[in-house]
């Protein structure tokens, strides 16, 4: 029986989506009300993505339901949810450089005779109501990030969205740019629009939203109806997580050694060439595990790419067991005995449409050789030894690793990052998404990698992991570490005001 | 209502491969029946004869491999780039680079023997083919210029080099006032195996070997295919970008010039406008058909071949020229549509998702 919901613009029910390897959602619920501005928080990979992605119709759930105004909607396209109301903005922007602002606006949505002008002329009334300053005869490539933005958000009034999706609006935004868009989203929700913002930025969030609703691992964990009393710290606790740390054994207390990673003063830019991480000094011992906290977008992994090679930093000195390596490359540290599980598995560590031995080998492949040639047998060998070693779960060697799970692939990358028995592990968000046994296997081999002398830096936005597993806690906010915290002795709430970006009095 | 939806294949497996490139030719040769009965020719025979001309008798069999053997060689210079990802759309124009450079070194050396003359001057196709090709790779690994455009652009250069040369400074004193460069020395012509067919295929097939053990079996190549499907886990794994795009780009162009130095030194007998003669276009066909895999372009630039002579052959049953081109690419239209479902599979869905209220 369908049920009326009319009282809400959305209504995502037991959303259920998986990814090859992934559970993006699993069962997680979002409602909001006509007229407000609903902030959907998460770490990385909790599912927020993926949950505006069903709601726009990019994506059909595999568990669930949409309903919007009320009405029970099975999109199969973008298209239907633009019909439907739903506008979305996505982070990167969709616009044709060359095309004028109003041919983007009306394109797809155009009427039949197109007379340039009268579009023109009423692209500028709609921009005129909502304070969305674009001069409508402009190419698009002319215009900066903010303005594209309005753009984007003028192409879904043109189609009168109801309620439109911004996914992180205010990253590519200088500060009053920000602060203007706030004032757009207000503008719109009180016509009875609704606004969903996704963002990491909890200051904006708490200023410019009414209600939000918290995502962890694909589920809802936290809803606030009214952000008017709810501060930061407790929002930032809730995003990295609330649950008793029971369940993870805390290792037994070692005597670290002596220092295998150093950082002397590291500042690096992202990829937008905007400054990141800020004069970063740090040391990571043999038998510790450091970890950094912090909500994603700090700076933490342009930090992991420094420290690995992928990235030149702006200034400072790495060094590993006090050899200057700052200008190595990523393979001569690895052989000088810095392993790095990337957060970005599929991207940066793995190579998903080669085969399981080929991306056994990527670390070792330079001593497989035998003349020109790389040693077939020597190579499914060293990738058998992996797959037995750390219990990874594979078809056929030669099969694209593709077609593993989250947790067999896991396993595979940190195993081949373990197999020669390096110094210093860097480990960015290495459970992340994976299932109870795999979150398991991976937290044991850090453990593992602990008592046997090897250091470890394990970058995670899971604080339960977090105080459960490390030695010690970096926080660390807006490229800046903001203290190091004893993980036995700081209540949750200190941390969660250090990474608002409020450190302790 | 039901509606299809594409899947995504988990593997790919060869014997689906070749199902399907013979499932989209037949469908291909049902729709040009019915092309051919529209235009009052009879399809079985006409098919026969494309057939017949193509693989029965020797000389007919000589005639597909003299075909195949440029398009084996563009198809493996497309495919050695396209391994990395990198499209080199202008093989025909390094042909052209090749071959020209391979007459000019015959022009310049007089009196040397067959062998060493048609070995010097197959070394200068390659280099002309890498030296059309040197701008476009810097120009993509140092600068990030899209080669695609720059590589098609120098295929007009080169033929224009080539139409000026022929009026101008190698144009041949004993031609008359015709434009037309001498022909290359009697001692250059590569030795014939049998029929039209030459050495260029023996040439054509070892370096087709080379290059299959060199992607599937070498550390190179293997550099090469990691950096050619996940470029940041290449960065990752301490091989140059840069350097892999490069070699890829000037090997596929010296390849291709090779191409351009067989076909002058094996086919033609002189350096014209029109030696490139569509093949390194084709050589895209044929590496995409091929899935960028240097063993699958053997195949399929055989088959191209055959399809070419077939083709040909059919004009003389009164089959106009046009229609034989539009059957062709028919064909090639079929087994391309055939790569689709190498990669994916039909599976029909029903409107709703199984959980309707």
């Amino acid at each position: 029986m369908a049920v009326a919901q009319s009282d809400h613009a959305v209504w995502l029910r037991g959303i259920e989506k998986h990814f090859p390897g992934v559970i993006a959602c699993d069962g997680a619920e979002l409602k909001v009300r006509a007229g407000t501005i609903h902030a959907l928080l998460g770490e990385n990979g909790a599912g927020k993505t993926t949950m505006v992605n069903v709601l726009a119709g990019v994506y059909r759930p595999d568990g669930g339901d949409v309903w919007v105004h009320g009405q029970r909607q099975v999109f199969r396209s973008p298209a239907d949810a633009i019909a439907a109301g739903v506008g979305m903005v996505h982070q990167e922007f969709r616009l044709v450089p060359s095309l004028t602002v109003a041919e983007n606006i009306v394109l797809g949505a155009a009427p039949a005779f197109l007379r340039s002008g009268e579009i023109e002329q009423k692209v500028a009334e709609l921009s005129n109501t909502y304070g969305l300053a674009a001069d409508p005869t402009r190419p698009v490539w002319q215009l900066s990030m903010g303005e594209r933005q309005r753009v984007e958000i003028l192409k879904a009034l043109w189609r009168d969205a109801s309620v439109l999706v911004m996914d992180e609006p205010t990253a590519v935004l200088t500060p009053a740019e920000a602060a203007e868009l706030g004032l757009t989203l207000r503008a719109m929700a009180e016509e009875g629009r609704s606004v969903i913002y996704i963002s990491h930025k909890l200051d904006q969030v708490v200023a410019f939203c009414d209600e939000a609703t918290v995502l962890r691992r694909g589920k809802t964990t936290a809803t606030f109806s009214d952000l008017m009393d709810v501060d930061l710290a407790e929002l930032a606790e809730k995003m990295v997580g609330t649950a008793t740390a029971g369940n993870i054994e805390r290792p037994e207390p070692l005597e670290p050694g002596p220092a295998v990673l150093s950082l002397e003063n590291i500042s690096a830019c992202n990829d937008r060439g905007l400054a990141a991480v800020h004069d970063i000094c740090m040391q990571v011992c043999a038998n510790e595990i450091v970890g950094i906290v912090g909500v994603s977008g700090n700076g933490q992994k342009e930090l992991a790419e420094v420290i690995t090679g992928l990235r030149q930093p702006t200034g400072g000195k790495v060094s590993l067991s006090g050899e200057d390596i700052t200008a190595a490359s990523p393979s001569a540290r690895y052989a000088r005995g810095l392993a790095y599980v990337p957060e970005d598995r599929l991207g940066v560590g793995l190579a998903p449409k080669m085969s399981v031995v080929d991306n056994a080998v990527v670390r070792s492949y330079r001593s497989q050789r035998r003349g020109l040639f790389l040693a077939a047998s020597k190579c499914v060998a060293f990738c058998r030894g992996l797959v037995e070693r750390f219990g990874v779960r594979v078809g056929r060697l030669n099969d694209p690793i593709a077609g593993l799970s989250g947790g067999n692939l896991q396993r595979l990358l940190l195993g081949r990052e373990l197999a020669e028995e390096p110094k210093i592990l860097v480990a960015a968000q290495p459970s992340r998404g994976l299932d109870v046994q795999g979150v398991a296997a991976i937290q044991g081999h850090l453990v593992e990698q602990r008592r046997s002398g090897v250091g470890v830096l394990l970058i995670s936005e899971d604080l339960d992991e977090l105080l459960a597993l490390a030695d010690r806690l970096l926080v660390m906010f807006e490229g800046r570490i903001m203290g190091e915290y004893g993980p036995d002795v700081t209540p949750r709430t200190i941390l969660g005001a250090a990474m608002a970006g409020m450190p302790p009095q | 209502m039901m509606r299809p939806v594409l899947v995504r294949r988990d593997r790919v497996l060869p014997a689906v491969q070749g199902f399907g490139f013979l499932v989209g030719i037949f469908v291909a040769l049902v729709l040009g029946a019915i092309l051919l009965l529209v235009s009052d020719s009879n399809p079985v025979e006409v098919y026969e004869r494309m057939f017949d001309s193509a693989f029965r008798g020797t000389d007919s069999l000589s005639r597909t491999l003299e075909r195949a053997t440029p398009l084996a060689l563009t198809g493996l210079a497309v495919a050695v780039a396209g391994s990395m990802g990198l499209w080199n759309i202008g093989a025909e124009g390094q042909m052209m680079a090749g071959a020209t450079l391979a007459t000019g070194v015959a022009m310049m050396t007089d009196g040397l023997s067959g062998p060493l003359l048609i070995a010097v001057m197959l070394s200068c196709g390659v280099v002309g083919g890498m030296v059309l090709m040197l701008g476009p790779a810097l120009a993509r690994s140092h600068l990030g210029v899209n080669e695609i455009i720059t590589t098609l652009m120098l295929v007009y250069v080169s033929i224009r080099i080539v139409e000026w040369l022929e009026v101008g400074r190698w144009k041949d004193p004993d031609s008359l006032g015709f434009p037309r460069i001498e022909e290359v020395p009697g001692q250059a012509s590569l030795p014939q195996l049998f029929g039209r067919a030459n050495v260029g295929v023996l040439v054509a097939l070892g370096l087709l070997i080379v290059f299959s053990l060199a992607v599937s079996r070498t550390a190179w190549g293997y550099e090469l295919r990691l950096a050619g499907s996940s470029p940041n886990t290449a960065r990752y794994a301490g091989v140059s970008l840069r350097r892999k795009v490069l070699t890829a780009l000037l090997l596929s162009g010296g390849i291709a010039g090779l191409a351009g130095a067989v076909q002058l030194t094996g086919t033609e007998v002189r350096l014209t406008p029109g030696l490139s003669n569509g093949f390194g276009f084709s050589g895209i066909i044929v590496a995409a058909l091929a899935l960028m895999r240097p063993s699958g372009v053997a195949v399929v630039a055989f088959v191209f071949g055959a399809v070419q002579v077939g083709g040909q052959s059919i004009q003389t049953l009164g089959v106009s020229a046009a229609i034989s081109t539009i059957l062709q690419a028919m064909i090639l239209f079929g087994a391309l549509t055939a790569v689709v479902f190498f990669n994916y599979r039909i599976r029909w869905a029903g409107s709703g998702d199984g959980s309707d209220v």
